[in-house]
C-alpha cells in the first residue's frame, strides 16, 4: 500500500459543474480501483492525497498529472503505508451554489474537513496540514499564487 | 448515321451550342445545355431578341453586331445575372465564355451565328479569389513589414542552408554596420569567439533535422559589447516538403541573463557557505515546504533529503515534542510570525541533543521563502542544568543557614535573658571587696547588652532576608523616611541631631518597602552610632539620579569617619567591627549590603576619618 500527496494550480478556475463532474467521476473510478483519499480545491489550488496499491496509484498519478486541466503539478509525498488513513473518497471545496452539493456523501466543506488522521505519520501528517492550509488560506495565497493571466495587450 | 452521331454528341456536350439563323437571328439548333441555361423552354425558332431578360441588352446587340459585321468574338467570363442554369432561385451572377462565330454560305455572305457558351463561373470565381488573396497578401505583407520593423526584436528568415534572406533593419541599428554589409559574411563574426561554435552547430543541425530552435549568445553592439541575445526561429512547413526557410527573432536578454547568472552565483555561493557550516540549515517554500537541507543536516541526521522529504525534520525531534514542533510550524507559515522553539533532535546515532531551532520568513525576487536553523546549545544546555542544580543546592543550604542563625539567636535569647538575670542577681546580693571588681562589672554589663544587640540584629538580619521578595511599589521618599525617623525619635534626641531631607531630585522610588525602610533604618542609624563626640551630628538625607540616569541615594554624616583602607567590602562582612567601641554594628551593614544586592544594586562609602563618611545607594546599578 502507497500513498501520494501533490500540489497544483488549476489552469483556469473550476465551476461547480466541473467539480461535480470531477467529483463523479473519481467516486466511480476509485471505488472500482479501491482508490481512497482526499482532494482539497479552493480558487484554483489543487492538493490531493490518493492510497492504494502501487500499481494502480502510481499510473493514476501519471495520469492525474498529464489532466490538462490543472498544471505545476508539484509531488509532496509518494510512499508505503502500513494502513490506509482515508476509508473512502472525498472532495473539499467551497460551491458557489451549496444547495445541489449537500446531499453528496463524498462532498465536504472545508470546514468540515476532519483533523489529519492519527494513521498518517506526524511527517505526513504534517505536509497534509500544510497543503490544506495552502489550498484554503486563500488571503495568503492569493498575493503568492501564480501570476493571473492578463487580458488583451500585445 | 454520321449526322445522328454529331447531333448526339452536339446535344450532350457541357457547353451550350446553338445556331441562329436569317437578321433577326432565329434559333435553328441548340444543344440541351443551350435550352437549360435560357430557361428550359424549347427554343426552336424563337428570335434571340426574346431572350434578352437572360442574355441582357448588351449582349443581344453585341450579337446582332457580329451578325452584321461577319467578324467572330469571344466575350470572356461574361456575367450573366440570372443564370438559371442550375436552381432558379439561384441569385448568384454566373460567368460564360461567349465565342460569337458568324456561319457564311459559299459566297462569303453571313446567314446566322453560331454561338459557343461555356460555364466559366468557376474560373473566374477562383481568379477573383486569388486577385483579393494576392491584395490582401499585399496589405498583410505591408502589415508584416511594420511590425518587423518596430519590434524591438531583430527578425530574420534564414534558408536551409543558412543564407539570410531577410533581416529587419533593428539588426543593423543594433550591429551599427552598414546596409551594405554582407550578412552572411559578418553576423558569424559578430558573434562571441566562446559561444561561436556552438551556434553554428545548433543552427545547422536544426536546419538540417527541419526544426527550430532557440538559443542564447553573445553579438557584438555597436559599442563594442557583448550582449547575451535569444534567438528563436520556427521552419515554415508545407508538408509533406521539407521546410525551406527558417522565420525568427533574436531578442536581447542581457538584463535577465545577467539578474539571473547573479541570483544562480548568489544561491551556488549561500549553498557553499551552508553546506560548509556546522549547524542545521535549511530553507522552505511559503506553503512550508522544506525545499533545501544543508549538507550538515543530512551528516546529522544521517538521512537523504529524499528520506528527509519536505517535512521530515518534524520526525527528527523527540516524540514528545514533535506535536508541538508541527503545530508551531503551520502556524509560522500561517502567520508569517518567526519560528523559534527548543527541541531534542535525534542525531544519527540514536542520541537526541537539544538545539534552538529558528526560522525567518525572508521574500526575494521568487517571492517569500523561510530560511531556518538549528543550533545544537546541548553542552550549555547540560552545563546549565549543572549550574541549576547547584543553584538549587547552594540556595538551599543558605535558607538553612538562615533558619539555623534565626532558631540559634533565638534560642541563645533565653540563657542571654537568664544571665543577666543572675548577674543583676548576683550585682545586687553580693558585695565585691575588690577595687578592681566594679570596673569588671561594668565591662561584663557591657558585653552582655552587646551580645543581646547582636542577638537582635542577627534575628532582624534573617527576618529581612525572608522578606527580599516582597514585590516592589513606587514609594515616597519623604514620608517613608519620616516614618522611619519617628521609630528612631529616642535615639536621634539623645544624639542632639539634626536631620536634613532633601528628595527634590528624585522623589519616588520603586522598591519593596520593608525593604527601603531597612536600608533607611541601618544608615541613619549607623551615622548617629558613629558620630563624633566633638560636634553635634549632622545627617544629610538625599535622594538623586546617577549618571545613567538610574535613581540612588544619600546619607552623609560628619561623624567618626573610617580608616580609608577599610571602605571596601571589608566593611560589610558579618561582624566586622569598623569601632570596636560602639555597640553592635558589623551586621546592620552586612544586611543592607545583601539587600541592595539582592534587588540589583550596590552601595558605595566615602570617608574621611575623622571628619565623616558619606554612604551612596546605587539602587539598581
Ligand atoms: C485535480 C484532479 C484530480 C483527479 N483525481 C482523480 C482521481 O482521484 N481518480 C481518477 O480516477 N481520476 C482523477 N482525475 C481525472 C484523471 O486525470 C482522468 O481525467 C480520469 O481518470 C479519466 O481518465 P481516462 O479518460 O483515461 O479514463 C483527476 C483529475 C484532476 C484534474
Amino acid at each position: 500500500m502507497n500513498h501520494i500527496i501533490y500540489m497544483s494550480r488549476a489552469v483556469r478556475p473550476l465551476s461547480d459543474q466541473d467539480l461535480h463532474e470531477l467529483l463523479e467521476q473519481c467516486r466511480r473510478d476509485n471505488a472500482l480501483h479501491n482508490v481512497t483519499g482526499i482532494l482539497f480545491y479552493s480558487h484554483g489550488n489543487i492538493a490531493q492525497l490518493i492510497e492504494g496499491e502501487p500499481d494502480i496509484i502510481g499510473p493514476l498519478y501519471e495520469k492525474i498529472a498529464r489532466d490538462g486541466r490543472h498544471s505545476n503539478v508539484h509531488k509532496l509525498a509518494d510512499k508505503p503505508i502500513t494502513e490506509r488513513s482515508f476509508p473512502g473518497w472525498s472532495m473539499a471545496f467551497h460551491p458557489l451554489e451549496p444547495q445541489g452539493f449537500h446531499e453528496l456523501t463524498d462532498f465536504l466543506l472545508p470546514e468540515a474537513v476532519p483533523e489529519s488522521p492519527s494513521t498518517l505519520t506526524i511527517a505526513d501528517a504534517l505536509i497534509l496540514d500544510l497543503v490544506r492550509q495552502a489550498v484554503f488560506n486563500t488571503e495568503r495565497s492569493a498575493s503568492s499564487a501564480a501570476p493571473t493571466l492578463s487580458s488583451g495587450g500585445a | 448515321m454520321q449526322h445522328q452521331q454529331l447531333q448526339h454528341i452536339l446535344k450532350h456536350v457541357p457547353a451550350g451550342i446553338a445556331t441562329l439563323l436569317g437578321p433577326e437571328l432565329r434559333f435553328s439548333f441548340a444543344n440541351e445545355a443551350m435550352q437549360t441555361l435560357l430557361g428550359g423552354k424549347p427554343l426552336q425558332d424563337q428570335k434571340l431578341a426574346d431572350q434578352v431578360d437572360i442574355l441582357t441588352p448588351e449582349l443581344v446587340e453585341v450579337m446582332q453586331q457580329v451578325y452584321q459585321a461577319g467578324t467572330q468574338f469571344v466575350a470572356k467570363a461574361y456575367g450573366l445575372k440570372h443564370a438559371l442554369s442550375e436552381a432558379a432561385e439561384d441569385e448568384v451572377p454566373r460567368y460564360f465564355d461567349i465565342a460569337l462565330e458568324p456561319l457564311k454560305d459559299e459566297h462569303d455572305a453571313v446567314q446566322g451565328l453560331l454561338v459557343f457558351v461555356l460555364d466559366v463561373t468557376q474560373q473566374a470565381l477562383a481568379q477573383q479569389r486569388a486577385h483579393e488573396l494576392a491584395r490582401e497578401t499585399r496589405r498583410l505583407d505591408a502589415r508584416l513589414r511594420v511590425l518587423t520593423e518596430t519590434a524591438p526584436q531583430i527578425i530574420f528568415t534564414v534558408d536551409a542552408e543558412g543564407r539570410f534572406e531577410y533581416v529587419s533593419p533593428q539588426w543593423y541599428y543594433f550591429t551599427g554596420q552598414p546596409t551594405t554589409a554582407d550578412l552572411n559574411l559578418i553576423w558569424p563574426l559578430l558573434i562571441h569567439p566562446d559561444d561561436r561554435l556552438r551556434v553554428m552547430y545548433q543552427s545547422e543541425s536544426a536546419r538540417k533535422a527541419g526544426v527550430g530552435w532557440s538559443y542564447e549568445y553573445r553579438l557584438r553592439r555597436h559599442d563594442g559589447q557583448y550582449r547575451w541575445m535569444l534567438s528563436r526561429a520556427l521552419p515554415e512547413l508545407h508538408v509533406p516538403d521539407k521546410p525551406v526557410f527558417w522565420h525568427g527573432a533574436v531578442t536581447e536578454v542581457n538584463d535577465q541573463r545577467e539578474l539571473s547568472e547573479a541570483l544562480r552565483r548568489g544561491e551556488a555561493e549561500l549553498r557553499f557557505l551552508a553546506d560548509s557550516i556546522p549547524q542545521l540549515i535549511w530553507t522552505a517554500t511559503s506553503q512550508g515546504f522544506i525545499d533545501y537541507y544543508n549538507q550538515h543536516t543530512l551528516a546529522y541526521s544521517g538521512l537523504s533529503g529524499e528520506q528527509l522529504g519536505p517535512t521530515g525534520w518534524i520526525s527528527l525531534l523527540h516524540p514528545s515534542e514533535q506535536n508541538l514542533g508541527a503545530r508551531r510550524w503551520v502556524h509560522s507559515v500561517a502567520t508569517g510570525e518567526d519560528y523559534e522553539g527548543l527541541f531534542r533532535m535525534r542525531r544519527n546515532d540514536g542520541e537526541y541533543r537539544w538545539h534552538i531551532i529558528r526560522a525567518r520568513q525572508l521574500a526575494d525576487s521568487r517571492g517569500p521563502r523561510w530560511f531556518g536553523s538549528c543550533t545544537d546549545v546541548d553542552d550549555q544546555h547540560r552545563l546549565r542544568e549543572v549550574l541549576q542544580a547547584q543553584y538549587d543546592e547552594l540556595a538551599r543550604t543558605n535558607r538553612d543557614l538562615d533558619t539555623f542563625v534565626y532558631t540559634a539567636s533565638h534560642d541563645l535569647k533565653q540563657p542571654l535573658h537568664n544571665l543577666r538575670g543572675l548577674f543583676d542577681e548576683l550585682r545586687r546580693a553580693a558585695t565585691f571587696q575588690d577595687e578592681e571588681a566594679s570596673v569588671m562589672l561594668e565591662m561584663l554589663d557591657d558585653s552582655l547588652s552587646q551580645l543581646d544587640v547582636t542577638l537582635q540584629e542577627l534575628a532582624a538580619t534573617v527576618q529581612e532576608q525572608r522578606q527580599l521578595n516582597v514585590p516592589a511599589e513606587t514609594i515616597d521618599l519623604q514620608s517613608v523616611t519620616e516614618e522611619v525617623l519617628l521609630g528612631m525619635r529616642p535615639q536621634v534626641q539623645e544624639t542632639n541631631a539634626t536631620i536634613e531631607l532633601n528628595f527634590a531630585a528624585a522623589p519616588k522610588l520603586l522598591y519593596g518597602r520593608a525593604n527601603l525602610r531597612s536600608v533607611l533604618h541601618n544608615l541613619i542609624n549607623n551615622a548617629l552610632k558613629f558620630a563624633s563626640p566633638l560636634r553635634e551630628p549632622r545627617i544629610c538625607v538625599s535622594s538623586a539620579l546617577s549618571e545613567t540616569g538610574k535613581p540612588l541615594l544619600r546619607v552623609e554624616d560628619n561623624g567618626l569617619g573610617m580608616k580609608p583602607g577599610d571602605a571596601g567590602d571589608g566593611m560589610f562582612q558579618v561582624f566586622d567591627r569598623q569601632h570596636p567601641h560602639i555597640a553592635g554594628a558589623g551586621v546592620g551593614l552586612y544586611l543592607l549590603q545583601r539587600i541592595v544586592n539582592s534587588r540589583g544594586g550596590h552601595i558605595e562609602v566615602d570617608s574621611t576619618p575623622g571628619t565623616g563618611t558619606r554612604f551612596t545607594v546605587y539602587w539598581f546599578e
